[in-house]
């Protein structure tokens, strides 16, 4: 490089033009603009960890990082998914029952400060000297039983415990109903737990006479904290009547509860009242009881009165009411959660209802936003959403914005457990399926959803199945196929049969690899029906037309040799196999013998063919008399079966002509 | 630095003094006895018929570390300023002893202990001797035991085999 070139070189003009205006910038920076630091935002010791997560995403070709990452134990059906992970879960149990067993041995101080859930948990026993901070520790811990359990000895021991402790206990045994819940650390049971158990949810399970009540009574003098917490426990269980009974008492001394208290009791209106007027009626008087006591609402209050107008049958009155009360609470500036608007939901989209467009507003004040846990039923809203989407709306682009609102920062945190996750999958896929062109679907659904996030239940499988047939576009049989095999679908004989039809029915002489494709199905349910054991219960019942089907799809591969052992079989267990194969198949079996000149397998055929009733064997018998010349035997067995070949060839030009 | 200087030279010094005696003395010595300082740790014979099984593992013998194989324990407590180094190689044996008595049998590969921080990772190569359903309640039973155990959280990092031919190295 000439260096004394490119220095005596004049520097171009733009140079000096951006010199100034950096020039001016620097002075102006100085005259007017002060450098503001920013202040130190504190973080948490985890904040660095949350940044980091919030840069990864959920990889859709990898299955949950729950399971291990190898081909053997990532998990391939929906039962797979549930056992692995609570197989995983029940062995994290017996490492706790080792520990509970040997608490003797796990009490050295490993880590340094020492972490307390390393070791074992305190067992209280009838002699254990116990102190106050015992049951405050407790308290705090959610130990509902330890709580119960030191409470009674310091009673024993005669300790005093003070009103404000004795008051946290009594929240604490209402809220759990006495019970210890499931430990938070199993978060696998928790999610699998089928948590919309219908049955278990409505029904009185407040524990009578239980320690809640004995510690209620032993407060001297309740005040209006005392009240609100046992009648939000039993409201929350659904001892309703007793609960206003004491709500009534409380009225009588004059005391203001909680606004928890209230809107427990607004919760069950329906197991006080009756008739639809009556209840809103009630909850009308509750919330003017209120307003007269100063007692202001909050979002509680408004899932609350949601929650009784949903479950009030479709009537007129309550949705009026539901509107007025929306924009009520919209002036008192309580911003509705998702779960308030999954009762919104499911108060105007009842079976049968005339269509609203009720879901595209709600969308409209919800899109685009991360929503936060603020009520137990917004967990609801998605699965709730995505039902109403398919079986009310039928909406596609309703469906992808509700699924984007899912998916939308933190928001799939909402999706609630496995349960309500594959519902909303299950009614997404469908509405996808039957609504979007099938390649786009398998292409932007199917691939991206299955196996990691979502596996198709079977009657999703037969809704897939349904459209390749509408839509004749079997190039996705054999993909579809191996994914039942993995699925635990292969056994399920309504689908198993459904991918026999479609490939019979759609045949591919164009393209030989998607008949070879056909023709290994084709085998591999043979073998499949062949090995099911004699005793399983909901076995694939062998039936001579699916024989026939699965003969003719080899048959059509040129697999004469496998064709032929179904023709065996057909033969041999004609007694007991139920129902006969098409006379197409038959036919096509033949015109295989005699490609392949085998005169006595095709007259074996012919002979079944006899056996099953068939009037056409007689035609069959002179068609390959015409093609193959049959010796002697064989043309003697002919005979046997159809009697005189000239005279059945006869009949058949007859039935031809008559046609 | 200065002082490092020194040491060398000194050690120098002594050396050069050391050979001018053996040289002054000028005496040879005549070994009589057969050679024992043979190596023979982590090595594995010939055998004659020539078909015992060894992984890549077992091929290279323990000078080979660190230049065609790795090491089994990861930690950095025998680094300069490392900490808790004997308690460290003490657990770490604890360790191999419990999941190879726990995963009866299954360990194809030698089990490695990968330390970071405060979490401990055991990995290792197991054949396909249980169900799936079997090896994750393991899974699960060997981390929080373990980790009741050493008081920190403990993964597992498995990768399983078909076959144990899968991952024979050589026959010698």
């Amino acid at each position: 490089m000439n260096l004394p070139a490119l220095i005596s070189k004049r520097p171009p003009a733009y140079f000096y033009a951006s010199l100034n205006v950096l020039r001016r910038s620097l002075s102006q920076a100085a005259d007017e603009e002060r450098i503001e630091i920013p202040k130190r935002i504190h973080r948490g010791p985890t904040d660095i960890l949350k940044a980091l997560e919030k840069t990864i995403s959920r990889d859709p070709t990898a299955a949950h990082y729950k399971y291990h990452d190898d081909p053997y134990l990532i998990p391939m059906s929906n039962i797979g998914k549930r056992t692995f992970a609570m197989a995983q879960e029940s062995g994290r149990k017996s490492a706790h029952w080792i520990r509970k067993e040997h608490a003797d041995l796990f009490n050295h101080k490993e880590a340094d400060p020492a972490i307390p859930s390393f070791f074992p948990k305190l067992v209280y026993n009838e002699n254990s000297q116990v102190t106050i901070e015992d049951l405050t520790k407790a308290i705090e811990e959610h130990r509902v039983q330890d709580a119960q359990f030191i409470y009674n000895l310091l009673k024993k021991s005669e300790q005093e415990v003070n009103d404000k402790l004795k008051q946290m206990l009594l929240e604490l045994v209402c809220y759990f109903n006495c019970d210890d819940s499931i430990d938070e650390e199993f978060i696998e049971e928790r999610w699998f737990k089928q948590s919309s158990n219908l049955k278990d949810r409505m029904r009185k399970t407040w524990k009578d006479g239980s320690f809640a009540e004995e510690l209620f009574q032993s407060v001297t003098n309740p005040t209006a904290d005392t009240y609100s917490a046992i009648i939000q426990g039993m409201n929350k269980y659904f001892q309703a009547d007793r609960a206003w009974k004491l709500f009534e008492e409380s009225q009588a001394k004059g005391l203001v509860l909680t606004t928890d208290a209230y809107n427990s009791l607004i919760r069950v209106t329906n197991f006080l009242k009756e008739s639809a007027d009556k209840r809103l009626d009630f909850i009308t008087n509750i919330l003017s009881d209120m307003n007269k006591c100063g007692v202001a609402p909050n979002l509680g209050t408004l899932n609350a009165v949601l929650h009784s107008l949903s479950s009030m049958g479709s009537n007129r009155s309550a949705r009026e009411f539901l509107m007025g009360l929306l924009s009520e609470f919209r002036t008192l500036g309580i911003e509705p959660s998702l779960g308030s608007w999954y009762y919104v939901m499911i108060t105007f989209y009842k079976e049968r209802s005339p269509p609203t467009t009720v879901l595209y507003e709600i969308m409209n004040q919800i899109k685009d936003k991360e929503h936060s846990i603020r009520d137990l039923s917004d967990t609801n809203f998605f699965v709730t959403a995505m039902d109403v989407c398919r079986n009310h709306l039928n909406d596609v682009e309703l469906a992808k914005r509700i699924n984007d609102l899912l998916h939308y920062g933190d928001n799939y945190n909402l999706i609630g457990d496995s349960f309500k996750e594959s519902i909303y999958y299950r009614h997404y896929v469908i509405l996808m399926v039957a609504n979007t062109p099938l390649e786009e679907f398998m292409r932007d659904i199917y691939d991206l959803l299955v196996p990691n996030i979502y596996i198709p239940e079977p009657g999703v499988m037969n809704e897939i199945l349904k459209q390749i047939e509408l839509n004749g576009i079997v190039e996705y049989l054999p993909k579809i196929w191996s994914d039942m095999v993995s699925f635990d679908h292969a056994n399920r004989e309504n689908l198993v049969d459904y991918v026999v039809d479609i490939m019979i029915e759609n045949p591919q002489p164009e393209n030989p690899s998607l008949t070879e494709h056909f023709s290994k199905i084709a085998w591999d349910i043979y073998k499949r029906i062949e090995e099911q054991n004699v005793r399983k219960i909901g076995k694939i019942s062998a039936t001579g037309g699916k024989y026939g089907k699965m003969m003719a799809l080899l048959l059509r591969n040129n697999d004469f040799e496998q064709g032929c052992k179904i023709m065996e079989k057909l033969d041999k267990e004609h007694q007991t196999i139920p129902g006969v194969p098409r006379l197409e198949d038959l036919e096509l079996f033949i015109d295989h013998c005699i490609e392949n000149k085998m005169p006595s397998r095709a007259i074996a055929c012919i002979q079944y063919c006899s056996d099953s009733g068939f009037a056409e064997c007689g035609a069959l018998a002179s068609k390959l008399n015409e093609k193959l010349t049959l010796d002697e035997s064989h043309l003697q067995k002919l005979f046997k079966i159809v009697g005189d070949l000239k005279l059945s060839d006869k009949i058949s030009q007859e039935q031809n002509e008559s046609k | 630095m200065s002082l490092i200087k020194y040491s060398c030279n000194y050690s120098l010094f002594k050396h050069v003094l050391q050979n001018n005696t053996i040289q002054k003395n000028s005496t040879r010595f005549l070994q009589t006895s057969s050679v024992c300082l043979k190596n023979q740790a982590g090595r594995y014979r010939i055998t004659p018929k020539g078909d015992f099984p060894l992984t890549y593992e077992m091929a290279n013998p323990p000078h080979r570390i660190a230049h065609r194989k790795a090491w089994n324990s990861w930690n950095t407590s025998n680094l300069d300023g490392g900490v808790r180094s004997a308690e460290t190689a003490v657990e770490d044996m604890f360790i191999r002893k419990f999941v190879t008595g726990t995963w009866h049998n299954l360990f194809a590969s030698e089990v490695i202990i990968k330390r970071q921080h405060n979490i401990i990772r055991i990995a290792g190569i197991i054949t396909r001797g249980l169900s799936p359903r079997k090896m994750y309640f393991l899974i699960g039973y060997t981390e929080e035991l373990l980790g009741f155990w050493l008081q920190c959280p403990v993964k597992m990092e498995l990768q399983t085999i078909a076959d144990r031919k899968d991952i024979v190295f050589k026959y010698i």
